[in-house]
């Protein structure tokens, strides 16, 4: 057969490549160094006139890594789900990072751990726990009437109680899925070739479901820890836009470590420009479905003319929030966008990385839009204290951090999997798929 | 113009892409410039091999498409600031993100009919006559499951005998002379 002798060879040895140890010890460099920072920020910010929010904005952009890290670890998981489901060659080279973005699951949950713990200081609602106590807080002037009533409403669902177990629910759901996935992943990489067809069907039977939970558990997650802070405001589109910012995110990191990692073998050997070409394409897919649902949920609002809901809009647009929100659209959906319609780009390993690190910025950017506006300092009101660089130093650490243990966790694994139909056909030259 | 007489090229049938590919390459590497690939489906990199340049189909498709939003677009504003302006809710006559909507969809259907038309328009198609359809494995192959290289008879490095012997150095199924 002409296509037997013209394949190439798997590398003998498919664990992940030195290189992986060097950009861990960076990360943690990286991680340590901006720790030290947030630290020091957040006592400049505690000492600044009028406003002492030091410690606020630290937790606030906490909240913000937290959200970042959980996109990877939660929407790693949901990937792989995806991938599962759909096969494709494309898996072949994202399946072992994505494995190893949602086994930094328990990381995660410690940092979710410190929201938690300190609630009271990002979640108005934690503060008013009984009818008495909003309505005495009414009579002191420290919420508005239309706060009390919402608070009042949305009880039964925010509350402190609530808060802390269907959070450990969905950390539950997710590690029971990252510990099965991960468990069968390596179990069907030990099997023979006979039994690749039972492993497709196995895999997608637990991940097709998995989906449908996931889709949900991250919707309460979103709600609660980020939409939550403004009481006044829902969207029933919320989760969804959070669910969409992970595809974003998971595939731009997931592109950067496999063009990364494919200086060396084994990767060298099994990525081609088609699959990355490919890879490129879904992301664009992505960009795309953003910047729709959230045109579209400000459009929807903005048409309805719904008094409540607009003044979310407000907050985040009026008081030099404008410029945040204009530089958010050229970041998250202009830069990507118009980067990626290219055929050539998307073909060159550099530039693509380039684009993907880039659009990782934005999705932390985009972050800041969502979270620091709901506080009663910020909204309609963006201005400079020592505080709001924490936006930078604390996500920058988590990240750094986080990103070491996705290192480590990377390092686990051989990184090609070998019971896999698509190996013989990534191995073999572009042109001889037939 | 007069019909064309004579020798169109030398046709090499292969049975995978793969061996269609190796053998362009080689060909083109040995200066061949005057010759074609055909294949029942996209094969880019045999595209590649023959070194075939770049075409306007993404600009036409880009200045389509801008063209499109941007009419859609002072269409909206026309009619909503100047020609019939309405009070809908108190919002200003110019609502831009009203506009968007109509104005990304007309970006789209003449990006698309301009990237149609384009490509049609750049390479000739419809045609109803070509010299390869006098060779019948071809006839029966091209659309279905057959690979196969011309060369052309107008390149100067083209000898009827040596081509041949050329081409059956690569070991494809067939070669067959097409006449015009």
């Amino acid at each position: 057969m002409a296509h037997a002798t013209h394949a190439k060879q798997l590398p003998a040895d498919l664990s992940a490549p030195a290189l992986v140890d060097g950009w861990r010890n960076r990360a943690l460099v990286v991680g340590v160094i901006f720790a030290v920072l947030a630290i020091i920020l957040a006592f400049l910010g505690q000492a600044q006139d009028p406003e002492h929010l030091g410690w606020d904005h630290f937790l606030r952009a906490w909240t913000l890594g937290l959200m970042v890290t959980w996109g990877f670890a939660v929407g790693g998981l949901a990937m792989l789900m995806v991938q599962y489901c759909s096969g494709g060659k494309w898996g072949l080279l994202l399946r072992r990072p994505l494995e190893a973005m949602s086994r930094t699951l328990p990381l995660v949950f410690v940092y979710w751990v410190v929201t938690a713990v300190f609630m009271k200081r990002l979640f108005l609602w934690a503060n008013y726990p009984t009818n008495g106590s909003t309505a005495a807080a009414v009579k002191t002037g420290l919420i508005t009437e239309t706060e009390k009533y919402m608070i009042d409403f949305k009880r039964p669902m925010l509350n402190s109680f609530a808060f802390w177990w269907v959070s450990i629910l969905c950390f539950a759901i997710w590690a029971f899925y990252m510990w099965h996935l991960n468990r069968l992943g390596l179990k069907r990489d030990a099997d023979g070739p006979e039994t690749t067809p039972h492993w497709i069907k196995r895999l997608e039977n637990i991940s097709g479901p998995g989906l449908v939970i996931y889709a949900f558990t991250m919707t309460a997650a979103s709600i609660y820890w980020v939409m939550s802070m403004d009481v006044k405001w829902f969207s029933t589109v919320y989760g969804l836009l959070f669910l969409v910012e992970q595809g974003f995110q998971v595939l731009a990191l997931g592109i950067v470590v496999t063009l990364s990692l494919s200086k060396e073998e084994p990767v060298k050997t099994i990525l081609r420009r088609t699959e990355q070409h490919d890879l490129g394409k879904f992301t664009f897919g992505f960009v795309m479905l953003n910047i729709y649902l959230t045109f579209g949920q400000f459009l929807i609002i903005w048409s309805g003319n719904l008094p409540l809901e607009i003044n979310w809009y407000l907050d985040r647009i009026r008081g030099g929030w404008g410029v945040i929100i204009t530089l958010d659209f050229i970041f998250h959906w202009l830069i990507p966008f118009t980067m990626l319609l290219s055929r050539d780009l998307k073909r060159n390993k550099k530039r693509l990385i380039r684009v993907c690190q880039f659009m990782i910025f934005a999705v932390a950017f985009n972050q800041f839009w969502l979270i620091e506006p709901n506080f009663p300092d910020a909204a309609r009101n963006l201005h400079f204290s020592w505080g709001i660089l924490e936006y930078i130093a604390v996500p920058v650490a988590m990240m750094g951090i986080w990103v070491a243990y996705f290192c480590m966790e990377l390092k686990k694994r051989p990184l090609v999997q070998v019971n896999d139909p698509h190996l013989a056909e990534i191995l073999e030259p572009e042109h001889a798929i037939a | 113009m007069p019909p064309r007489e004579g020798t169109y090229g030398l046709l090499a049938e292969f049975e995978t892409p793969g061996d269609l590919v190796r053998a362009a390459q080689q060909a083109y590497k040995d200066g061949w410039r005057r010759l074609d690939c055909y294949s029942p489906y996209p094969v880019e990199e045999a595209a590649e091999a023959i070194g075939f340049h770049r075409n306007k189909v993404p600009l036409l498709c880009l200045i389509g498409g801008l063209m499109g939003g941007a009419a859609m677009f002072s269409l909206e504003t026309w009619i909503s600031v100047l020609a019939y302006p309405l009070n809908v809710a108190g919002r200003p006559t110019y609502s831009w993100p009203a506009f968007a909507v109509p104005a990304y969809e007309w970006t789209i259907l003449w990006a698309g009919l301009s990237a149609a038309f384009g490509m049609l328009a750049l390479n000739g198609l419809p045609s109803l006559y070509h010299p390869l359809f006098n060779a019948p494995n071809f006839r029966d192959g091209a659309l279905t499951d057959k690979f196969f290289l011309c060369l052309e008879a107008l390149d100067p490095k083209f000898d009827r005998v040596e081509t041949k012997a050329y081409l059956e150095n690569m070991k494809p199924v067939s070669v067959v002379e097409v006449d015009y």
